[in-house]
């Protein structure tokens, strides 16, 4: 602990609340990035070698050589199913295999044909099937256009960047020298020529940052390549950065990195990386949505420029004005250390195209356990059974529901993960029942870090099973963590998955129960003493580098933690797992959050950009600590928090050990009240928030957006919690009113707490209080609600539902309501109930969308809440029975709000109402 | 029908089957059976049938006593055998039992047993318990609150001693102070003189045989001055140290300390020696009085507390509370760290004595340093009952002692509804 504490207090006490930047490479610092960022465009020496053209019906071979050193690469280039090219590039006859990312893709993408339209000396024109769309392959310097009609969508190498470091013998090495002794003269003068490509640059071979010096045994091998975007202004997504949702320019500065770090109090408005990396980009402007996914899970850097950066409004105004010809134009370039060049380009059209695109290579986000979607209360820590059990109460006592309570790292028996406090914790079945007897969760927290112990199981299986991860020497690979000196599984290993979920099983896991789920965190791998906090790029999974892997380590740990879980119930349970590091696929595994935020107001305020950028590249279940990790909110900013948090997808209040107890009780009544009231709001909405997700894991929507412009709309803490909910939190300090965005020009929206309509396509602005949540509800949709709240979502299960319709312009409104059994698999067997509601020609009906779906609820319709309607003279509901029945009604002409009194027909019926 | 206080209204064929009591007698008249009801908030008037048909009518909740419908509604548990109560509307049929008497799940999935009787049982049992500790506590209150006084009587007589020797010092000292001030008056009288008429050469041969007469008396006052100022000094400096050393949690027993002083300054002049103890001995006797000073509870009763220690191991940890000075912690490693210092009475103005807080103790990393809440709480035993550490660095203990018991607890018991 000794040598921890010191590293934590010289850490901490070095007098800011801010991240030390030293612990963490600039890209100057980073060997590689710095020799790619120092290539100068337009002098690309790549040329494409023509005749090596090979054409199968679905596939293109091509060989690419580089006139200054003679390597040869092959592209690769395909045509995938739903718009999709991807575009690989290896070394022709690299000196080893090169890293490819594997169990990222949901399966081998199917392909489609490519035909040849044209062919010339000067290059090669392919059809890529619909919509007159053509790539155009340039031989001389190589480059690759992706085009639409006469419009260019997207240049590949069109700056000349594109690089690939071949794999090369290390010259000192014994190997090397045999080889240039017999080399023939006629080699040498050849090499001779070529030489000065190969000169030996600092840190090829070898490079030391802090005290911690990376072997690179296989000298350098970083891959780069860059990507034109005609007429787009803006890019988003490549998270995780701590940055707003529109991304920079980085001429000025560092290019965002993507490399997972546990970085200590973290900067925010930086391109720093943090904990995870999802290597996917997605261009957007008025007429297209397009998308890179660079798929490579090694350090990478991405630089983006913009020719209209720097302009003005007034600028751009005039250039508009005076009919400047030149078109906007974003370059993004992309530089990673190790692997393959391996580019997925989603041709959109539109944004949802680019989601579904982008779901069919790595899926859809994993349809949670519905009581996942409720409130989850964490802190570092509660210390003993009997802690847990006096928050739960508390709870009780202030009348707030909750689903979930969270234990960190303390509850274990010296950060032994699987294991638990034998004092503190001494009886976590009974905890664990008492939860369960008032219909609540518990998470543990299993970190990857395994503390070198040869009295720990887990430890010694591990050892035993050779499934630690090895330092270069060949021995297993230690680093400092919580428990002390810890190993780290190689969860690249499926066999150490396996066994890893395994241990999940209730006669492993002892005190588990069904109702604690998982929470994997450090996994980016934290290594307290590791360069970067993180592990050696040296270190060795099998046959490849940490330094190939290692955005995939955080993936792993939490798919094999997942795949425990549903193990353990014989597939029949969903699991649910945080975690905090991720990478492209995340989003199959579970909810992520953002880390060791602050209680500052800015942390408030760029969760959004945050969670909104995690959404766009496939990862829903997004959230923030409420409150802020580290450091103690005031309790107006917890109060702020906990109302923006409510609609944000994942719903969790955290705190750092080191901060005052901070339940939501402990403010006074009057902020109590103020926090019951938001928590309460997130519970009459879980219908709603049920179904976004079920809609987001069958299509890959984000359940949080930006906007019904999306994102062309320049605000930035405007989010509507998926297409019907405007949501506008108040992230001020003493804000007396916001100035909320309502989009759409044709569209009106409901204030849901008064009813009050407005106008779209309007700032409006909206006094607030501390009570205040402006939300707003779009005219044209219908929402269902459960306005029962209890102790916890499962208590609510059998709770009628209320609708709320509210109508647009044109008197209509559609909505839909899923209902299952909110915890098991079963969905996937067709056990749910999906029902359209509209409301068109004055009848509000529910119709099966699912007709081959079987599921019975008790669940029944309580009310129905229509606003701009008018008032009728009856109110019909006609069951499918053809039954007839006259409803009670209530009008209020001032809000012109229509309250249908239990109208009482099955949730999961047909059923039409009729106003007259 | 139930046996009970309260009477069974029209409502949902389910709820007339189970025969379910939905509100107090002293609500009773507001469910007379009539064509029409009227919300309890008179906001609205609803047909009777609405009354319990498992939909919310009034914004109070009031048409909804016995289902969930209402947001702000609540269901009486009769609980008879224990104790009734309320419980939020949306607490009926959510498949937990909370009335003991399972009236609340009364259309759900939960099986629950009718529990009252034993509660009850248990909560009289426990109840009669708590009333003998109060009887027991307050008889051993009123022996401590008499041997408080005595004690106090005898700390104020030993205080009027020492006040007096203090002011007798004070009167020397001033005196002390006013001669050599008149010295060093006539001092620079005499150096003033000389130089003017010297021009300075020879002056410190002169001066020095020219002061002779008053050499001895000038030493004194040297002594003074320096005896003032190391006193001051030492007043100030064991302050700091004190403090410091009770920040580090390994607090020097002021005793211990005068005794160092003792040592350095009997290897000094005799002069000096008696110069620095008695104004070292004024600092003492300035700092007692700040002791009795002490709130010990409006009849004296928490004074003999002051000088005990009360310990309790938990987990890794032994907790010491000694009243009136200090809480530490030593873990089983043997370190020990200072909780927190002596600091006042927290409790509300109705309660005051029933909580104290100690603080400044060790500095915590994050800033801040460790303090300690103690609750006081009835009990025939002084001892510390539990601690635990809610949030970093803040201690919670649960401190029981026949002092904190209350006469008005036992109004309240008496006046129990069981």
């Amino acid at each position: 602990m000794a040598p921890l504490l010191a590293l934590w207090l010289a850490v901490c006490l070095s007098g800011t609340w801010a991240v030390d930047r030293g612990n963490f490479k600039t890209c100057e610092q980073s060997a590689f990035c710095k020799r790619q960022r120092a290539l100068k465009p337009g002098e690309s020496p790549y040329r494409a070698l023509l005749e090596t053209m090979e054409l199968t019906n679905t596939r293109l071979t091509l060989q690419l050589i580089n006139d200054n050193n003679k390597v040869r690469l092959l592209l690769e280039l395909y045509r995938l199913q739903g718009n999709i090219t991807r575009v690989k590039i290896n070394e022709l006859k690299p000196l080893k295999p090169r890293y490819e990312v594997p169990d990222v893709l949901i399966r081998e993408p199917t392909t489609e044909p490519l035909s040849v339209l044209s062919q010339d000396e000067n290059g090669v024109v392919l059809s890529l099937g619909v919509e007159s769309q053509r790539v155009i392959i340039s031989a001389r310097p190589f480059r690759l256009d992706i085009m639409e009609g006469s419009d260019v969508l997207m240049s590949l190498n069109s700056r000349g960047l594109l690089a690939f470091e071949h794999l090369r013998m290390r010259k000192d090495t014994f190997s090397y020298k045999v080889t240039s002794t017999v080399a023939s003269v006629w080699d040498n003068i050849k090499r001779a020529t070529k030489e000065e490509e190969e000169k030996v640059e600092e840190g090829m071979w070898e490079e030391t940052f802090k005290s911690h010096t990376d072997s690179k045994p296989n000298g350098p091998s970083a891959i780069s390549l860059d990507f034109s975007l005609p007429g787009v202004e803006h890019v988003y997504g490549i998270p995780e950065h701590a940055d707003t949702l529109r991304l920079k320019t980085t001429d000025n500065g560092d290019p965002y990195r993507l490399y997972n770090l546990d970085v200590f109090q973290y900067e925010l408005y930086n391109p720093m990386a943090l904990y995870g990396a999802v290597p996917v980009m997605l261009a957007h402007n008025a007429q297209r949505t397009t998308g890179i996914f660079w798929f490579n899970a090694a350090e990478t850097w991405v630089d983006i420029s913009s020719n209209t950066a720097g302009k003005t409004v007034f600028g751009k105004m005039l250039d508009y004005v005076q009919g400047s010809s030149e078109t906007p134009q974003t370059d993004v370039r992309w530089i990673s250390e190790s692997g393959i060049i391996d580019v997925f380009i989603m041709l959109g059209p539109t944004p949802k195209d680019v989601f579904s695109q982008y779901a069919s290579l790595t899926g859809t986000q994993s349809f949670p356990p519905l009581a996942s979607l409720g409130y989850h209360q964490c802190r570092w820590n509660y210390n003993d059974q009997e802690d847990v059990k006096s928050v739960d109460a508390g709870f009780d006592e202030h009348d707030i529901p909750y689903d979930f309570i969270w234990l960190d790292i303390e509850h274990t028996d010296g950060k032994r993960y699987f294991t638990w406090d034998p004092h503190k914790f001494a009886n976590p079945k009974e905890m664990l029942q008492g939860l369960m007897d008032k219909k609540r969760k518990m998470v543990a927290i299993v970190d990857p870090h395994i503390k070198v112990d040869s009295n720990y199981k887990i430890h010694n299986e591990i050892r035993s099973r050779g499934f630690y991860v090895k330092n270069k020497d060949g021995g297993d690979y230690e680093g400092w963590c919580w428990p002390g000196s810890a190993g780290y599984p190689d969860f690249t290993r499926a066999d150490m998955r396996a066994w890893w979920a395994s241990m999940f099983a209730y006669d492993q896991y002892e005190g588990a129960m069904e109702n604690m789920y998982t929470w994997n965190d450090m996994n980016e791998p934290s290594v307290f003493n590791g360069p970067e906090v993180t592990m050696h790029k040296d270190a060795v999974h099998g046959a490849w580098e940490h330094r190939d892997i290692h955005n995939l380590y955080g993936f792993y740990v939490q798919m094999a933690t997942a795949e425990g879980l549903i193990q353990r119930s014989g597939g029949v349970e969903r699991p649910f797992v945080l975690t905090r590091a991720f990478f492209a696929g995340s989003q199959r595994l579970g909810a992520v959050w953002t880390g060791d935020n602050a209680a500052e107001w800015d942390h408030l305020k760029v969760s959004i950009p945050m969670c909104l950028s995690l959404g766009l590249v496939g990862i829903s279940f997004c959230g923030a600590d409420i409150g802020g990790f580290f450091k103690s909110p005031s309790t107006e900013l917890l109060v702020r928090w906990y109302q923006a948090g409510a609609y944000q997808p994942f719903f969790r209040a955290h705190a750092h050990l080191d901060t005052p107890r901070r339940e939501p009780w402990l403010f006074g009544p009057e902020n109590t009240a103020l926090i019951r009231e938001a928590v309460r709001q997130r519970y009459t909405l879980l219908p709603y928030w049920y179904q976004l997700f079920y809609r987001a894991y069958l299509t890959g929507e984000p359940v949080m957006r930006h906007g019904l412009k999306w994102l062309s709309v320049p605000l930035m803490v405007n989010f509507p919690s998926g297409r019907d909910l405007l949501v506008h939190p108040v992230t001020e300090e003493g804000a007396r009113g916001v100035t909320a965005y309502l989009p759409g020009k044709d569209e009106v929206w409901f204030d849901v707490h008064t009813f009050q309509k407005h106008n779209g396509a309007q700032n409006l602005y909206i006094p607030v209080t501390m009570s205040s949540i402006p939300v707003f509800q779009r005219g044209g949709s219908i929402i269902p609600r459960k306005l029962r709240v209890r102790r916890s979502s499962t208590c609510m299960e059998h709770d009628p539902y209320t609708l709320y319709v509210a109508l647009n312009l044109q008197r209509t409104a559609e909505g839909e309501l899923y209902i299952d059994d909110g915890h098991t698999f079963n969905y996937e067997k067709k056990e749910f109930i999906y029902r359209r509601l509209s409301f068109a020609n004055n009848a509000l009906s529910s119709v099966n969308l699912a007709s081959d779906a079987q599921f019975t609820t008790e669940s029944w319709i309580e009310r129905i809440i229509m606003l701009g309607a008018s008032k009728p003279s009856k109110v019909t509901l006609r069951t499918a029975d053809g039954q007839e029945s006259q409803l009670e009604f209530d009008f209020d002409a001032s809000m012109s709000v229509l309250t249908v009194r239990k109208p009482g027909m099955n949730a999961g019926a047909d059923w039409t109402v009729t106003f007259q | 029908m139930f046996d009970c206080n309260c009477g069974c209204i029209s409502g949902p064929s389910a709820l007339r089957k189970v025969g379910v009591c939905f509100y107090f007698v002293t609500d009773k008249r507001f469910y007379r059976e009539r064509r029409s009801f009227l919300c309890i908030d008179g906001s609205r008037m609803i047909p009777f049938e609405q009354v319990n048909d498992d939909y919310c009518d009034c914004e109070d909740g009031s048409d909804e006593p016995g289902t969930s419908a209402c947001p702000r509604g609540r269901f009486y548990c009769t609980n008879l055998g224990f104790r009734p109560h309320y419980i939020p509307s949306s607490r009926v049929n959510d498949g937990i039992c909370d009335c003991c008497d399972a009236s609340d799940e009364y259309n759900s999935h939960a099986h629950c047993q009718n529990t009252c009787w034993n509660l009850g049982q248990r909560e009289r049992a426990y109840v009669e318990g708590q009333m003998r500790t109060l009887d027991e506590g307050l008889r051993l209150k009123q022996q401590l609150i008499e041997e408080g006084v005595l004690l106090w009587r005898e700390k104020q007589a030993q205080l009027r001693e020492l006040q007096q020797v203090a002011e007798d010092l004070q009167v020397k000292l001033e005196e002390h102070r006013r001669r050599k001030h008149e010295a060093d008056r006539l001092k620079e009288q005499t150096l003033k003189a000389l130089e003017a008429g010297n021009g300075g050469k020879g002056h410190a041969l002169f001066s020095l045989s020219h002061l002779k007469p008053f050499a001895h008396f000038t030493k004194l006052l040297q002594f003074v001055d320096i005896g003032n100022c190391w006193c001051y000094r030492t007043t100030f400096i064991s302050f700091q140290l004190e403090l410091a050393l009770l920040d580090r949690g390994h607090r020097m027993d002021l005793t211990k300390f005068q005794r160092t002083l003792w040592d350095v300054l009997t290897r000094g002049d005799t002069v000096k020696v008696r110069f620095h103890l008695c104004f070292c001995f004024l600092f003492v006797i300035f700092k007692k009085p700040k002791k009795l000073a002490i709130d010990y509870g409006t009849d004296w009763e928490f004074l003999f507390l002051n000088g005990q220690c009360y310990k309790l191991k938990v987990y890794e940890y032994t907790y010491t509370l000694c009243p009136f000075n200090q809480v530490t912690q030593r873990s089983t490693a043997g370190a020990e760290v200072s909780l927190g210092m002596w600091g006042m009475w927290t409790g509300k103005p109705k309660n005051h004595y029933s909580h104290m807080v100690y603080e400044n103790g060790e500095p915590c990393w994050q800033g801040g340093s460790r303090s300690t809440t103690v609750t006081l709480t009835c009990g025939t035993e002084t001892a510390l009952r539990s601690v635990k550490e809610p949030s970093k660095c803040q201690y919670i203990m649960d401190f029981q002692t026949p002092v904190a018991c209350q006469p008005v607890l036992k109004q309240q018991g008496i006046h129990s509804e069981l």
